[in-house]
This record gives structure tokens, sequence and C-alpha cells, in this order.
């Protein structure tokens, strides 16, 4: 990515999840990314997410935190230790079954396993 | 409320292809029918051509859950994103209820009497003035309500779909080929395929449950070659072998550069060539026949090489940008007739002002190297609606086309329409009705200024954010009284911003309804909810409209003997007066309206079978022949001896519709040219528009599913990271899109989704917010009269003031 690319920008004018009225259009300040009260991480749960199946990597775009997410073969992989915790991923991901589950953050386990 | 927990659970179930299966270890759908109550039914998905079925679950009169279909085989029990959700299109909060009538401006409810009424009065005041714009949504029976309505009954043949917009260049290519319309093969050939190329086509967002077959095939260690051949990097090329980025426009440069070294290297295959092929041009006078330009003249072989001549592979790198190399490698693997190559297509190729003659190459490089008539060897189009194939095409819901591949043109196809619909000799106008851009442009127009069409009625599609330079062809409708825009459709959309009438609409699993894929499969549903508020469905309101006009004393509502042209029985032989709403599901109107149109698909071979058969099937490919023991049999690959019942023995191929008489298919020549629209120094960019994986087409339905609204909630424009930083874009910056049509103002995405090259623009067509068709350019193909809305010229700015 090149680097007068922010990831943020477009975060911000594309995050506003389930809002009924129009989007604004307009690039506002990022607030989203306020941290929240407990330490939370992102944790995919392979076997909800259609990534493999629908081509799907919403949560990759829409991460504002660069690095937090990668793609391995097609399939969403959080880096735990850059995820902030925002939760952006799990708003956004339109599985059947949520594919993002957001975990209090363990300090000991870097990738925990799925529940 | 739908029960958002049901639906999800269930659904969930669905997330399973054999590998996703595997790994969420869910038991098979039969488990899903468990004793919760819930009532469960077969249906295609509602949104796009890949037709996957569904499993409907309905609970308390509300479909409460989805799940693929694993007995369906185009999806093999999964769905795409859209597709788990497809439920949900139903439940949008603000659902058309009642009749509304524009008075003073302000649509207001009226009564079903009165809309009737008021069509019908339209109607009868300048009935040639009347027009409809129908859809590759509509249903078969829809479909073929609409187009008996109007031409068996009016008269007229202003009747045209939205499918003008996506497939009519196809439809052009496969006529002008085999002299029948609609792919050879089928999505079979993506399981045989050795090499997939996907000619413009991001099948990844557009077809993604085909493209996951394909990909299936990977994981499970077959070796199978993509190559994507495009002009901006999507998600399909992330998953391809190889990626050719082409300057707009010159894909056709590019087939010719294969046709050159498939002759210079001697790699083509003579003996398909002699056998089953004729070689054609474009015509020295077009204009000499209304059907000239499908015919062309045609050329020897020799004449075929030498318009060839110029286009090696260097000269097809300095028009495409394509290296030299890689044309090389390209036919390298069309002389290699030990492999098996399926190519595809979609918009790409037919939103393009070459569209027809795009097509024409594409099937001419797998003629000429015999990639044709072998499972895995077929050059296959790509249809973007759930049944552009099944309603636009088969039934003929467009201007020229009369029911079963029938032309408007033709006396004799006249005459046998007229036969079958029972109504008068010369009842059928021998004038081609208006072509989508003209129907528009016509409407648009001031009667006084030549604007022949005073009255629209458009169902089930949106054309106030799908046609191409709205500012022309829609918007300038707004202020002319004496225009009357009558609009049927499930939700409020751009189009009924401007309409005087607005009708509630059933929609999918809300009615009994029929739809036909891309790959020729016919496919059945049943109603199995009831539509919200006074909600009805699209053929009623049509059959609705005819009965009052039969009423009136519409001479043309009546057939030969006196009788309503929609005159339906019931097992007892009893007349059911189907107009009149509460006794419409007193019968199946679909079957009968099906088991009349069924008729007229021998003349083309494209035979359907009897209704009954579909209420059994997941869809059925024609032409489907009956057996000896009675049994139904559908046909994968046409004009192949194998597979095919009406080749002759021992023919191996045959072209039984050939243009030329002479079961063979033409070859066509046709030369790279300049797009309408180059990018020049005041509008340096390429502008392409497009959709992708979350919404469907104009977002009407998907838009409100609160799922893929939050996965994509609104347009942008793409853009190469280097030409934002000359600009000094930010990513998310709101910028300003501006062509000679107008000006756009909307987000950048840079490293986004979809990478263009430098100088080039994509921006999706989802968003009624943000309608790139305001600024797209829109000339049609001269043949297919589609227009492109794939190249423009385009530039952007900063925006200055805030939104
Ligand atoms: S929680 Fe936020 S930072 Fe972490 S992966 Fe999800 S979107 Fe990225
Ligand atoms: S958004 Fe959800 S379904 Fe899509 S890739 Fe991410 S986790 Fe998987
Ligand atoms: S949208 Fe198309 S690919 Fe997705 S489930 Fe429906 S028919 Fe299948």
């Amino acid at each position: 990515m090149s680097a007068s690319v922010s990831r943020r920008g477009f975060f911000t004018a594309l995050s506003r999840p389930f809002q009924k009225k129009a989007v604004p259009v307009r690039a506002v300040e990022v607030t989203a990314s306020a941290t929240p009260a407990t330490p939370r991480t992102a944790i995919i749960q392979g076997r909800f997410c259609i990534a493999l199946t629908s081509f799907c990597s919403v949560c990759v775009e829409r991460c504002p935190v660069s690095g937090a997410m990668t793609k391995d073969r097609g399939m969403p992989m959080v880096v735990a230790d850059v995820c902030t915790g925002c939760g952006v991923c799990h708003d956004v991901c339109p599985a059947p079954r949520n594919a993002v589950l957001m975990l209090p953050r363990r300090p000991t386990t870097l990738t925990p396993q799925p529940a | 409320m739908i029960q958002r927990r049901d639906f999800n659970r269930m659904a969930a179930l669905a997330a399973a292809s054999a590998a996703a299966q595997a790994r969420a270890q869910n038991a098979p759908s039969a488990a899903a029918a468990s004793n919760d109550g819930i009532a469960w039914d077969k249906a295609p998905c509602r949104f796009c051509g890949t037709g996957c079925h569904v499993r409907v679950g309905v609970k308390n009169g509300r479909v409460v859950a989805i799940e693929g279909d694993q007995l369906a085989e185009v999806n093999k029990g999964l769905l795409c994103v859209k597709g788990y959700h497809v439920g949900l299109a139903l439940y949008g909060k603000d659902r058309l209820t009642q009749p509304l009538l524009r008075r003073n401006g302000v649509l207001e409810p009226i009564s079903w009497e009165e809309a009737i009424e008021t069509i019908s009065q339209k109607i009868l005041a300048t009935p040639d003035q009347f027009a409809i714009y129908g859809s590759g949504q509509w249903t078969i029976p829809e479909g073929y309500a609409a187009n008996k309505f109007i031409k068996g009954g009016l008269g007229s043949n202003h009747i045209d779909p939205n499918a003008r917009l996506c497939m009519a260049s196809a439809v052009t290519g496969f006529l002008s080929v085999y002299g029948v319309d609609e792919p050879a093969g089928c999505y079979d050939d993506l399981d045989k395929c050795d090499v997939l190329i996907m000619w413009g086509n991001n099948m990844a967002e557009m077809h993604p449950v085909l493209f996951s077959r394909v990909i299936d095939r990977r994981t499970r260690g077959e070796k199978v070659t993509l190559i994507d051949i495009g002009t901006r990097r999507t998600r399909t090329t992330d998953f391809s072998d190889h990626y050719l980025e082409f300057r707009p426009h010159s894909d056709l440069a590019i087939m010719n550069g294969i046709a050159h070294l498939l002759i210079k290297k001697n790699a083509f295959d003579p003996k398909f060539v002699e056998k089953f092929c004729n070689f054609r041009q474009a015509p020295k006078d077009p204009n000499a026949t209304p059907t000239a330009p499908l015919l062309g003249d045609a050329m020897s072989f020799d004449d075929y090489k030498a318009a060839l001549e110029p286009y090696t592979p260097e000269h097809v790198e300095k028009l495409s940008g394509v290296p030299a190399e890689k044309i090389r490698v390209l036919a390298d693997l069309f002389a290699n007739k030990d492999l098996r190559i399926t190519s595809t297509w979609c918009m790409g190729f037919n939103q393009h002002s070459r569209g027809t003659n795009a097509n024409r190459l594409c099937h001419g490089i797998h003629l000429l190297s015999g990639h044709f008539g072998r499972p895995g060897d077929a050059p296959t189009s790509l249809t973007g609606q759930p049944s552009a194939c099944g309603t636009a095409r088969e039934v003929g819901t467009m201007c020229h086309f009369l029911p079963g591949g029938r032309l408007i043109l033709n006396p004799e196809h006249r005459k046998e329409t007229e036969k079958l619909w029972n109504v008068p000799e010369g009842r059928i106008s021998p004038k081609i009705g208006h072509h989508t851009v003209l129907m528009w442009e016509k409407f648009c127009t001031p009667a006084d200024k030549g604007g022949d069409i005073q009255t629209l009625w458009v169902q089930v599609t949106n054309p106030g954010q799908s046609l191409p330079n709205l500012h022309k062809l829609f918007k300038a409708k707004a202020g002319q009284p004496d225009k009357f825009l009558i609009v049927s459709d499930v939700y409020r959309t751009a189009t009924t911003e401007l309409a005087d009438l607005v009708l509630p609409s059933a929609m999918w699993v809300e009615k009994n309804g029929m739809y036909g894929n891309s790959e020729r499969r016919t496919q059945q549903w049943f109603r199995m909810v009831k539509p919200p508020g006074e909600a009805r469905d699209d053929a009623w309101q049509m059959i609705a409209v005819a009965r009052r006009l039969h009423d009136l004393g519409h001479p043309g509502m009546k057939d030969k003997n006196g009788r309503f042209l929609f005159t339906f029985k019931n097992d007892q032989g009893e007349e059911v007066p189907v107009w009149e709403w509460p006794r419409y599901y007193d019968l199946n109107v679909d079957k009968v309206l099906f088991e009349e149109y069924r008729l007229f698909s021998r003349y083309k071979h494209k035979d359907l079978a009897p209704y009954e058969e579909y209420v059994k099937a997941r869809g059925l490919r024609w032409p489907v022949v009956q057996q000896q023991d009675g049994t139904w049999r559908e046909t994968k690959f046409r004009f192949s001896e194998f597979d095919d019942p009406y080749v002759k023995k021992g023919a191996e191929i045959q072209f039984y519709h050939s243009v030329t008489k002479d079961d063979k298919a033409l070859i066509w020549f046709a030369p790279a040219e300049k797009a309408a629209e180059e990018p020049d120094a005041e509008f340096p960019f390429w502008l392409c528009t497009g959709r992708v994986l979350e919404h469907w087409h104009t977002g009407s339905m998907t838009r409100r599913i609160p799922q893929l609204h939050a996965a994509m909630p609104h347009s942008y424009v793409e853009m190469h990271p280097e030409d934002a930083r000359e600009h000094g874009f930010a990513n998310g910056e709101s910028i300003v899109v501006k062509t000679r049509r107008g000006e756009l103002k909307l987000p950048v995405w840079i490293d986004g989704r979809g990478h263009p090259p430098r100088g080039s623009l994509f921006i999706p067509f989802f968003d009624e917010r943000l309608m790139c068709n305001d600024i797209t350019l829109g000339d049609v193909d001269p043949i297919s009269k589609e227009p492109d809305y794939k190249k423009c010229a385009a530039t952007v700015a900063r925006a200055t003031a805030a939104l």
C-alpha cells in the first residue's frame, strides 16, 4: 500500500453499518476505534466464515488498523498483537452466522483457538 | 419482524460446499426440516443469473429460514452472501402496499380499481403510443402475458426488457454465429475444463457460486488454469494463474491476435473448420435489409486470413497493452487440442459498443481451433439476471421478437404466432417496436418534437437508476405532464421518483413463478407466503388491465372466436375470472400460461417439458425431450451428437439452425476499433461501471438487507494509488468525477477491492444516492442496441464544498 494512502480514511467514509438513512459521503474524523472498556480482540470463526465459498473479504477491507488483518489464500486472519479490538470487523461481517467473535484479550494467548 | 435468530440459525446450516460442510461438521439439510413448525419448499434464488436453488422455510406466513438446496446441481447446497439473505429481501420496512397516484406532485393512495381504470384509459387514449418496459426478472409466465397482451392484443411491438442493457449483444452474437440464441454448453463445462478464460468477467463477485465450483476443483487437487483477461484487477484476479490487462475496448484486437497466430502457425483445426464452419464479415451495405448486419457477407478463408494479417502479436501489443508474449501463450493454448478450454464472459463483452463483434470473435476462436462441442470446450456467456434467458430471450419480450425465437419481421413467424394465440391474421404488427434506449428517448421527448411514446409501464426493474446517461434518457421526463409513467415494484426506487402511478407488486415466493438461468435451465416455484398489504402479482396487473380494456370494448382483447385473450378454465372446465384478484389463485395461472407458451418452444428446438416436470426438478436444461419410456431428458451439450437428441446420427456436430442452412456455424471477422469516447487532455481517465458482490444491480432489494448494507454501505470510486497521489487525494476523501454529461461526488477508494490501472476509474452502480449513470455515455452497439457502460472519458477533481 502506498504511503499516501491511509486505510483509515476510507474506513471513515464507509464505516456506518446498519444505518437506515443515507450514509454521509464526506470523510469524517476517525472516532470508531475508541478503546473499549475491557481490551478485546477479534477472532475469526472459520466454520462460519464464508470467505472461501462466497469470496467474502469485507472484514479485511474495512478493518481500520493497518496490519491487524491479513488474508491467507482468501481466508481472513486477525493479527492479535495489532488488533485494537474496535469491533468493526464484527459489525460488518455479512455471514449468515456472524463469523467474528470479540473476545476479552488475554495477554498470554496471542492466537486463541475458536470457541 | 422476521425471526432473525431462526433465520440465521437455519441459514448457517447451509454454509456448506462439500469443503465448508466438512469444516463445519454440519448435518445435511434434511435435518433442518425438524419439528419446529417450519414448512420447507424449493425456489431459485431471486438474485443473479447463476440460478442457485434455495430451500425456503416458512412459519406463520413468513419466510423465516433460507438454506442452499443440496439437491440442486447448480449450487449443491452452497449460496453466496446475497443468497443466504435472500429471504430478507421481502421484509424491508418500506414495502409498497397500496397503489399510489401522483396528484399535485404527491403520490397518494388510490384503490386498485382506480389504478386499473387509469391505466386502461391512458392506453385507450393513445394505444400506439403505449409501451411496456419489462425485465429479465419477470417470471416466464409474466413476460409471456405481457408479450401476448401488447403484441397479440394491442397489435403493437413497443415492449422491451432491461435485458437490452445486459444480454442483447450476447443474443446477436449467438444468432449470427449459430442461428439460434443461447449457449451450447452449460455449467458442467466448468467442472471439465483444463483452462478457464474469463473475458472481462469478474466471476468471483458476479457469479460467486459458479466460481466456487471452479475453485472447489482446485481444493480437490484437480488442475485448472484460470486466466483473467480484464481492465482492472478484481477478486477474480486473486485466484487466477494469469492476469492479462488490456486497454479498454481492445479485447477485439486480442482475439484477432489469437486467430492470426492460429492461422500463421497452421495451428487451427482445419477439419473442424472445413466440416462445420463458414466465414463471414460485416456487410458492405448494413442498411440493405433489416437483417443484413446479422447475416453479414460471406468471405473466403483466404479473405479471412488476409483480414487477420495485420494482427501480429506486436501490433496487438500496441493496440491492447498486452505483451506479445502473452498473446502467444493464449494462441498456444488454443492450438493444443488436448486441452479443454472454456471461455466465459458477461458484461465486459456485452456492454460494449462493439459487443456483438466481441461475442462473435470469441465464438470464432473457439470454432477456428475446434475447442467446441466436447465437455469443457465451450464459449459460454453468463447472464446477470435470474431470467434474462428464460423471460427476455426465450419468451421473446423484446421489440423485434415473438415467443420461441421467432421474429416480428418474418411473416411466417407472425402467422404461426397468431395461430397459437388464436387471434385474427394481421393482428401482430409487422413493424419492430422501440428498443430500450429509443423507447426512453421517445418517452422523454415532447410529443410535438417526435416523442411518440406517451404512456410507459415499467415492471420489475429500475430504469431510473440503470439506464445510461440518465439526464437524457430518464430525468428529462420530469416536467412533461402529458407523459405518464406507470411503475410496478416492491419498494420505492429512483424510478418511482418520477412515476405518475405506482403499483405495489408481489415478489419472489409471494407468487408462483418460473425463471430460466444462464445455462438454459428452466426453474419453477410455488407461492409460499402472501404479499403485504394490497400488493399483487405483476401478471395479474397485466391481465386485469387487459380485461378492463376488453370490457371497455377494445377489439384486440378478444381472440378469433370473440373470447377474452386470457380465458382460463379450471379442471372442471369452468372459466375462472382471474382478473378478479380474490379469484386469481383459484387456479394456477402460471401453469396455464406456461403450458400455452410451451407450444412455442419447439420451433427452435428449445423444447420445454410439461409444467409438472419442473415442479419435481431443480430445473431442467432445454431442449427437454421425452424418451421412449415417457420420461423427460434434459440436454447439457447442444449441437453435439453424444448428447443433443436433435443432432443427426453420425454428424458428430450439427448446427441445425445454421444461418447458412448447411448445418455450419459462422466464423466472423471484425476489426478492432476505437471506443466512442476515449480519454483526452480534458477528460484523461477511462471510467468503467459495474457491480459488487454484496448488492444485486440497483440495490433496491439488497440495500434493504441489513447484513448486505452493512457490508457495502455506499458507493465509491476506485483509483490507482499513483493517480491519487498525483492529485493529492487521501483514501476516503470525497472527490468529484466529471464527464461531458455531468458530475458525481463520491469517496475515493484506493487499494480497495478492485485495482484499476493508472488512468482508469471504476464506480459501482448499486447506490441510488450516487448514481453513476448520471455521467455514463451509453453509446449503443449498432447491431444489438445495447449501451456501453464500461467506457467513457472522465476527469477528477477535489471536492471543494462539503456535501
Ligand atoms: S477488531 Fe478492529 S482492529 Fe481488530 S481486526 Fe477487527 S476491525 Fe481490525
Ligand atoms: S466478513 Fe465475516 S464472512 Fe466475510 S471474510 Fe470476514 S469473517 Fe469471513
Ligand atoms: S445471488 Fe447468484 S450466486 Fe448468489 S446465491 Fe443467488 S443465484 Fe447463487
